[in-house]
């Protein structure tokens, strides 16, 4: 017992003398507390929200952040204020409304419901099933390789509601459908569909990602040519997208080896002959 | 008149329309009897409609008591979905009029990135932002493609907004998180955590060799954007931090080359994060698949591949230009 208290106390000491040696602080590095809320809580898969929010307000109150700003019907209220500083629930609310144009997708949920209801699924499935050629992975590289070029053109949008959702996923499933020549999604089994769906949104992803880099009227430019500029070098936003090239050109590469793969897989567990 | 349409097409006038359309999921699940939590339900998703219609003029304390409060409900497990919407309408429930409709169904959808693509380029054309041409482009082609849909298939306004919120509710509360996780990230920055790491990557690096401080400097953009959940957050901590002063500096590297690639070595990052919700947890919601973490697994082979390119890359860039 005691053999452990003093084991204890001469570890503390040495992790306390390593982060001197590394010049930081523990109440700084208590700071990073938040991450380990977001780590645990999604491991454990807690309820997102949950987790999100209270890692929010454990970093915010450790950092010495105020709840509140000093500002209006609260200036000056003591503990929860500080002057001159925005609050943890100011800062919240001001983030979460600037940041609602993400949830913008929610206005074409109802043309999209409606169009599955009158038979779209089944219509973007025939369709594809009449390609001979088309196979899950050829048809998300060909997805991949538009969104890549809408990047070049300088269009950034949204895809999975856009797209995906309603077009490149179904017809993804007639492809296998196809494969496996079947005539309704039933037969194919949950794995494979929960497969091909990931890699719907995997290609749009690649796609997007890799893609927006090669248009200096984009964000992701104008960040870097920004951020750069502000600590001092002038950068030449062209220059920035030349550079992009390598690595968007080995996105797509490597992403048309891992489709690939996905159809070697589909093939050997779709093949009219298994049972499966 | 220049007021007017510059009004109708901005940001604003589409966050309305997102509120309404909230407005009627929450009145819908509100009447749904077999939704075993249709008041809670109904709350949640009319809160986030006047947060959608009032978010410009709100006091910034109340829109922040307004998020505590979905949470507040989504925590309590008070969200939830009635029988009737879970019906799924996976074999296109009318049939005999689907088979009339045919290819002509595609136009409906069609409308939604044609629409998106077109408000966007026009946006350009006039000098305005494109990327909030798309925004607008992306709610009016929602809108016209209800309106184009009704038209074609002889169905009702109730039809669509029925499915619409079948497709809501199916997703939930995954519906906040993008706006909640980038909020998260506001607060990481303001507590500067970013200062932290950016502090410890430098305490850690080894001195002088440009293999070994490239990995650091691609190892820790990649980490902290999935901290962050966002490259672009994380993009100026590790310039300032780490890549200016550890490499463009001392090795007299082009910015330009060693900037672009850091910031999408940063990317890698996004594709294996859940804190990057937008990109890899509502897709797992609109496709209704099992695994939440389904999209990160399958991407997770691709994004350690070409995060070790990076580092080739940028090591082989520096080494022959």
């Amino acid at each position: 017992m005691v053999l452990t208290q003093v084991a204890a106390c001469t570890v503390w000491r040495q992790f306390k003398i390593t982060l001197r040696e590394f010049n930081l602080h523990i109440p700084e590095l208590f700071k990073l507390a938040g991450i380990a809320i977001v780590i645990i809580g999604l491991a454990l898969r807690l309820r997102t929200t949950l987790v999100v929010v209270t890692a929010a307000l454990v970093t915010g109150l450790l950092a010495g952040l105020p709840l509140l700003s000093s500002q209006g019907v609260f200036q000056g209220l003591p503990y929860l204020t500080r002057a001159g500083q925005e609050g943890i629930i100011n800062m919240l609310g001001r983030a979460f409304v600037e940041n609602r144009l993400m949830t913008l997708f929610i206005l074409t949920l109802p043309a999209i419901g409606l169009a599955e209801r009158y038979g779209l699924q089944e219509q973007a499935a025939l369709f594809v099933r009449r390609i001979r050629a088309a196979t899950v992975g050829r048809l998300l590289f060909i997805y991949q390789l538009s969104r890549v070029l809408m990047g070049i053109l300088g269009i950034r949008l949204n895809g999975h509601p856009a797209f995906v959702r309603p077009l490149t996923f179904p017809m993804s499933l007639g492809a296998a459908e196809a494969a496996a020549r079947a005539r309704t999604v039933d037969v194919i089994p949950g794995t494979i569909v929960e497969e091909i769906k990931a890699a719907n949104a995997a290609s749009e992803n690649y796609g997007n990602f890799y893609g927006q880099n090669l248009s200096p009227v984009l964000p992701g430019i104008l960040l870097v040519y920004g951020v750069m500029k502000g600590l001092g070098y002038q950068v030449s936003v062209w220059s920035l997208v030349l550079y992009a090239i390598p690595i968007a050109s080995l996105s797509i590469i490597i992403a048309a080896f891992q489709f690939w793969l996905l159809d070697l897989r589909e093939k050997k567990r779709l093949s009219p002959g298994k049972s499966s | 008149m220049t007021f007017l349409t510059s009004a109708l097409f901005s940001l604003n006038a589409v966050y309305i329309l997102t509120g309404i359309v909230l407005f009627i999921f929450a009145a819908l699940n509100f009447r749904d009897r077999s939704n075993k939590h249709r008041i809670g339900t109904a709350l949640f998703w009319s809160i986030l409609g006047i947060i959608f219609v009032l978010g410009s003029i709100l006091p910034t304390w109340i829109a922040g008591l307004m998020v505590f409060a979905m949470v507040a409900i989504d925590g309590a497990g008070r969200v939830s979905r009635g029988d009737d919407s879970e019906e799924v309408t996976k074999t296109g429930q009318i049939k005999s009029r689907a088979t009339s409709i045919g290819n002509r169904i595609f136009l409906l959808v069609l409308c939604i990135p044609f629409i998106t693509f077109a408000f966007a380029l026009v946006f350009r054309w006039l000098g305005y932002s494109s990327n909030d041409g798309a925004l607008i482009g992306l709610g009016y082609g929602g809108v016209a493609a209800v309106v184009v849909g009704i038209a074609l298939t002889r169905g009702t306004w109730r039809e669509a907004f029925q499915e619409g919120r079948r497709l809501n509710d199916a997703m939930g509360a995954v519906n906040i998180l993008p706006a909640l996780l980038a909020s998260l990230g506001v607060i990481f920055t303001a507590s500067k955590i970013g200062d932290l790491i950016a502090q410890g990557i430098q305490k850690i690096i080894p001195g002088q060799n440009l293999f070994l401080l490239i990995v650091a400097n691609c190892l820790g953009m990649a980490l902290f954007t999935m901290v962050m959940g966002n490259s672009f957050a994380a993009f100026p901590v590790i310039a300032a931090g780490v890549l200016v002063p550890l490499i463009i500096k001392p090795f007299g590297v082009d910015p330009a080359m060693v900037a672009i690639v850091t910031l999408t070595a940063g990317s890698t990052g996004t594709l294996m994060t859940p804190m990057a919700a937008n990109f890899n947890i509502v897709p797992t919601a609109l496709l209704d698949m099992r695994d939440q973490y389904g999209v990160i697994k399958f991407q997770a082979p691709f994004a350690l591949t070409i995060w070790t390119m990076h580092v080739l890359v940028m090591w082989l860039m520096i080494r022959l230009f």
